[in-house]
């Protein structure tokens, strides 16, 4: 633990974790919306909640801002414990997913209202104002109103606003899901720029993988209400350890297998009439018996059909997309009848055309079957 | 070839509404314009006299009175009607909710009369209120609520105090939750997020409740009539007494005539007023 002089206001205590969520839970009624819950969050990090909607995302949020109170556990923000602080006193900056700009007030009026709360000298929230105006590329709009701003820009004043407090965690709340495609990959690249020129510990909302690998740190993926993996973009993608995780980041080959026995790298699978030896990253491996073997699009190789050791497949359709194409398989080995790969334009194939396909040693996982522990 | 084959139907009852009150009206004007025959419901012929009649004194006491009673019963009904409203979205129960909305919402269905007689109960002299006041050794004497413009403010507000409710209701909930959670993120404590965010916004609740107030307190007629006991005439109480004390309609008409220009008038003196307020604001 160090201690660093502060930035302004009291002197804080730097710990080395900026957010520690310690066995928070909530519920709404009977809807449970977050299962008991353990998350350190480092100090600069930038880190991302990613789940489909109604996973607990924003409760999650609302509960480090202090909007909701936690039914059990603590929260400790710069390893103080904040359980019992109100909101206005966490000094944490929000982002919210539909900006939250105070429609009667200007653009320079809603950054400086973190400031003038805060009884900062005329003089200093000026300066502040225009540096955060600044840092935003709105240094000509100041005395707009939100609502003749557009939605790029008013999501830069959000920004603006939260920034300029000095927050000690940035939350950001699906900031982008309103933006059109090209807008969000400008506004992404430049809420990381910014981030990371700052240091600034960083709470990100998304539902959206594709964001949440490019931006990230680290990811938690979450589903109904708890945590299912918390990783590196390249953890999560290259090694999910489940089948939530496999299936909802990037896409999945799903096929019916039996787990023969395990071996010493893994374990020994038929699948599609041929058995494999499998080199595993997995922690736990599931019982013998029937299992979920996952493959990603790109792990799979096509062969000649009558190849030893390949699954027999017929080929469905072939989707062109620019650069590859996607060829879909009928194959009677895949849990839901078909499997996904990618391809070469050159080398895609007419439909009924039969191939086979070879699973590589190294990268697939063994799940229990869907329904069933796991 | 209608697109809305239903919207002549539906239109329909609100011609015949249309129909009967320009009737009832042009009835009115006319009436205003006829002299009064003594002894006779029957009018007489054409004259101006009774709009001149109007500028006397009597009369121009009980437009003060109308106007004194609206702007009191608006201001009190605001302060009282503000906080429930606002509690009434907030609170957290569902049954504080609905228990609010029930008591704000009661004296619509109470009935003019009963309301305004279960008053006369609450503020005689021996009344609910004097007697609670004196038992609490806060007064000596009873104060006089009754036959005074304190009293009728009082029934007055009970009176108005759903409709402003229910508008200031609807106005409060269109204010997003996340901008008071905004404020409260950037350091601002419950008063500071009142007053810099949800007060602001919702300004044209306030306005909207002020105007539909001071309507409506405006053509009150039992409540001033029986609390007022003629002690604290009206523009309404007054158009009663002459047309169906005095049975003198033509005066009555014109009364009533100036009555409504007036609320017409003092309604559009107001929106322009906070038209102007809000130019200013946004400059
Ligand atoms: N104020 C609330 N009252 C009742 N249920 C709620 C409330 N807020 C959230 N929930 C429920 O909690 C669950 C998680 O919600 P939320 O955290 O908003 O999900 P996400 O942000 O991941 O979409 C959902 O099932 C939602 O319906
Ligand atoms: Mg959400």
């Amino acid at each position: 633990m160090s201690t660093d002089p502060p930035a302004d206001g009291p002197s804080r205590t730097l710990g080395k974790h900026a957010v520690k969520i310690d066995g928070v839970s909530k519920s709404f009624g009977k809807t449970v919306a977050l299962e008991p819950v353990w998350l350190k969050i480092r100090r600069g990090e930038f880190l991302t909640l990613l789940g489909p909607s109604g996973c607990g995302k924003t409760t999650i949020l609302n509960l480090i801002a202090g909007f909701l109170e936690a039914d059990k556990g603590e929260i400790f923000i710069d390893d103080e414990l904040v359980t019992q602080v109100p909101p206005h006193q966490r000094e944490i900056g929000i982002v919210f997913q539909n900006y939250a700009l105070f429609p009667h007030m200007s653009v320079t009026q809603n950054v400086a209202y973190g400031l003038r709360t805060r009884r900062i000298s005329k003089a200093e929230t000026e300066t502040r104002v225009r540096e955060a105006l600044d840092l935003v590329k709105l240094q000509d709009f100041a005395d707009r109103r939100p609502k003749q701003l557009s939605g790029g820009q008013q999501q830069r004043v959000a920004l603006a606003r939260a920034l300029v407090i000095r927050p000690r965690v940035l939350l950001l709340d699906e900031p982008f899901s309103a933006l059109d495609r090209n807008l969000r990959t400008a506004m992404q690249v430049e809420l990381k720029e910014i981030q990371s020129r700052l240091g600034l510990t960083t709470v990100f909302v998304t539902h959206d993988q594709t964001e949440a690998l490019s931006m990230s740190e680290r990811i938690a993926v979450m589903s109904r209400g708890s945590i299912r993996q918390i990783g590196t973009p390249t953890e999560i993608y290259d090694h999910p350890q489940n089948r939530f995780v496999s299936t909802f980041v990037g896409d999945a080959n799903l096929f019916s297998a039996d787990l023969l026995r395990k071996t010493a790298q893994g374990a020994r699978l038929g699948v599609g009439g041929t058995t494999l030896d499998l080199d595993t990253y997995q922690d736990d491996l599931p019982d013998p018996g029937p299992v979920t073997l996952f493959v990603r699009p790109e792990q799979c190789t096509l062969t000649a059909p009558d190849q030893p050791g390949a699954i027999t497949a017929t080929v469905a359709l072939s989707v062109y997309q620019g650069s590859h194409a996607e060829l879909h398989l009928d194959c009677p080995a895949s849990e839901d009848g078909r499997v996904m790969l990618r391809v070469p334009c050159g080398e895609a194939q007419d439909a009924g055309t039969k191939v086979g396909l070879a699973l590589p040693q190294r990268g697939p996982a063994i799940y229990a079957k869907e329904g069933g522990p796991e | 070839m209608n697109k809305r084959p239903f919207l002549g139907w539906f239109a329909s009852p609100s011609i015949l509404i249309a129909f009967g009150i320009t009737a009832s009206f042009l009835a009115i004007v006319q009436y205003s314009l006829r002299a009064h025959v003594p002894g006779s419901l029957d009018p007489g012929g054409f004259t101006l006299e009774n709009f001149t009649t109007l500028l006397k004194a009597v009369y121009g006491q009980a437009f003060l009175n109308t106007v004194l009673l609206c702007f009191w019963t608006t201001v009190f009904t605001l302060l009282i009607g503000y906080p429930l409203a606002y509690a009434m979205i907030r609170a957290k129960s569902l049954a504080l909710r609905s228990a609010i909305l029930l008591i704000s919402l009661t004296p619509l269905f109470l009935g003019e009369i009963v309301r305004t007689y279960s008053w006369m109960i609450v503020l005689g002299n021996r009344g609910f209120l004097n007697a609670s006041l004196i038992q609490l050794d806060l007064i000596d004497r009873p104060i006089d609520f009754m036959f005074t413009m304190t009293g009728v403010v009082i029934a007055l507000v009970h009176f108005t105090l759903p409709i402003v409710v229910v508008m200031l209701a609807a106005a409060l909930s269109h204010i997003d939750r996340n901008l008071e959670r905004a404020a409260t993120s950037l350091g601002a404590g419950r008063v500071r997020c009142f007053l810099t965010v949800t007060l602001p916004l919702s300004i044209p609740g306030i306005v909207a409740a002020t105007s539909t107030s001071f309507a409506w307190t405006f053509s009150a007629f039992a409540t001033p009539q029986m609390i007022g006991g003629g002690k604290v005439q009206t523009i309404s109480t007054l158009v009663y007494q002459v047309g169906f004390a005095s049975f003198n309609f033509p005066l009555a008409a014109s009364l009533s005539l100036v009555g409504l220009l007036f609320t017409i008038a003092v309604l559009a003196i107001f929106n322009t007023g906070i038209r102007r307020l809000e130019q200013m604001g946004a400059h």
